[in-house]
């Protein structure tokens, strides 16, 4: 029984590959996941996944199909995107979510117009739903390597990045780090989508992102363990959708969400904070 | 501590207020009172550097760059976040270049002077108003500021918070740090503080608070 939990691993080199790059992007993309949610950003998953496809089609356009040039298009489209919309809320006072929604659209429109102009040549349906069984040695180490980044960043300008979210205004009053902070961290969510894009799918790995983040909220009220939680959540899904998709033989980007979807719907209703089939301790007046 | 001279402040393109010139001594507190929406808030933001001024000079004169702290309105404070009361609080000593077991000191005893050691525990999502408005005035005495900018301190306090507030206002002042206080509570304020200053869009005035209402525009509470 155990077995079958390992032995496709070890049996196989393309799943050992996808198993360590997608554990190695669900525990940096899941805590950068609970500080989109924190910060009510969590649209802007949704809108850099859209920003890197007329980025990929142009790079696809101009290049042709070279794997390191269609990630650059799409880091420097999606990245592009998510600053425009920052800046322009930042500028105008007008909220970033509805700025994302503005901008999430025009990349859309725009990536599949450039998509039709290449007359097919590059599948649609596998730029954004991604293959995990392709991940090559490049891909897994290039995967390492942006996890690593992101979690050491992240650990950098951890005390930051949370005054500017929980108190702006606060931290703006004591230290200039607050836009550098919001630029690095949106960064690093543009960075962690794009290289996960032909891994598992530009909008699969937003669910990645999102999901287990969305359902740690349910489980604790202290940040460090949200962040915890998230990314272990993550990583099991990662784990048990590959295992789903080897014995079902089903598509790995869509089992892995469709796990982290499961653990969402049974934090909602099942959650100690706030679940709906939980009622709350009565409180003891000490 | 604070020079302004043909100040104006507010919304792009329409200032509040004529032009304020103003000089603030060290040490000294004052009170800011006037209508909703007369720029009471927006002119703190504009000292403590938050939004520039539309036109005029100001001139903050600290010790240390960036000494002064203010305590905004609680709207917008997302009362959700997953954290601790104690995390909170200790985000005021941001700045402090002193060794940890130094920092621990001063935050068990801004707990303490604010009353909110029990709570230190808490989730900010379990906490009332007036507790989270203790807790950010607690965070506000470790910013060590020598310029303290409150907008609307007695909000969501109750009376005994209210006096607490009062007493470390006037020890803050004793410490010779400056004072600006925003509030509404003028029947009160008569008996907490000397000097205020009147904004209306007819023009400000600074004087002791008993000469100001005589003032035609001092009908504001």
């Amino acid at each position: 029984m155990f077995d079958a939990l390992w032995q496709p691993f070890a049996e196989f080199a393309f799943m050992r590959r996808a198993l360590f790059g997608g554990i190695a992007l669900a525990s940096s993309a899941a805590p950068l996941g609970v500080f989109l949610i924190l910060r009510r950003m969590s649209l802007i998953g949704d809108a850099v996944a859209h920003g890197i496809l007329p980025g990929t089609a142009l790079a696809f356009l101009c290049f042709g199909l070279s794997l390191p040039l269609l990630v650059l298009g799409g880091l420097t489209a999606g990245l592009g995107m998510a600053l425009l919309a920052a800046w322009v809320s930042r500028r105008t006072g007008l909220r970033e979510e509805a700025s994302l929604a503005a901008i999430y659209p025009i990349s859309l429109a725009g990536g599949v117009l450039l998509l039709s102009l290449a007359e097919q040549k590059i599948d649609l349906l596998h730029l954004l739903f991604g293959s995990a069984l392709a991940v090559d040695a490049h891909t897994l180490t290039a995967m390492l390597a942006v996890a690593g980044l992101s979690l050491a960043l992240l650990a950098l300008i951890y005390r930051a990045l949370l005054l500017d979210t929980l108190d702006p205004l606060f931290l703006r009053s004591v230290s200039r780090l607050g836009p550098l902070v919001h630029g690095l961290f949106l960064s690093l969510v543009v960075l962690n989508l794009v290289i996960g894009f032909h891994a598992i799918g530009a909008l699969m790995v937003v669910g990645l992102m999102l999901l287990p983040a969305v359902a740690a909220r349910f489980w604790s009220r202290h940040l460090p363990s949200l962040l915890l939680l998230a990314a272990l959540l993550a990583a099991a899904c990662v784990w048990l959708g590959l295992l789903l998709s080897y014995y079902a033989n089903l598509p790995s980007g869509p089992c892995i969400v469709l796990l982290a979807g499961a653990a969402y719907l049974f934090s909602v209703l099942f959650g100690p904070v706030h679940g709906l089939c939980r009622t709350p301790a009565l409180p003891h007046p000490t | 501590m604070i020079r302004c001279h043909a100040l104006q402040w507010g919304p792009a393109g329409r200032p509040l207020t004529p032009p304020l010139s103003l000089e603030l001594a060290a040490g000294s507190l004052t009170g800011i009172i006037g209508h909703n929406g007369c720029g009471k808030s927006s002119l703190l933001k504009v000292l403590a550097g938050l939004q520039p001024p539309l036109s005029g000079r100001l001139e903050v004169r600290c010790q240390r760059p960036g000494g002064s702290a203010l305590l905004p309105q609680q709207q917008g404070f997302d009362r959700q976040f997953p954290l601790r009361l104690r995390e909170l609080v200790a985000s005021g000593l941001w700045r402090s270049q002193q060794p940890r077991a130094t920092r621990q000191r001063q935050l068990e005893q801004a707990l303490a002077q604010w009353q909110i050691s029990a709570l230190a525990e808490q989730p900010l999502a379990e906490l009332s108003g007036g507790q989270l408005q203790r807790a950010l005035l607690a965070r506000l005495e470790l910013c060590d500021a020598e310029l303290l900018l409150l907008d609307e301190p007695e909000a969501a306090l109750d009376a005994d918070g209210q006096t607490l507030l009062w007493q470390r206002v006037h020890a803050w002042q004793a410490q010779g740090r400056t004072v600006l206080v925003v509030s509404h509570g003028l029947s009160h304020l008569s008996t907490r503080l000397d000097n205020a200053l009147l904004l209306s869009a007819h023009g400000c005035v600074y004087a002791p608070l008993n000469q100001l209402r005589s003032q035609p525009h001092y009908q504001v509470a």
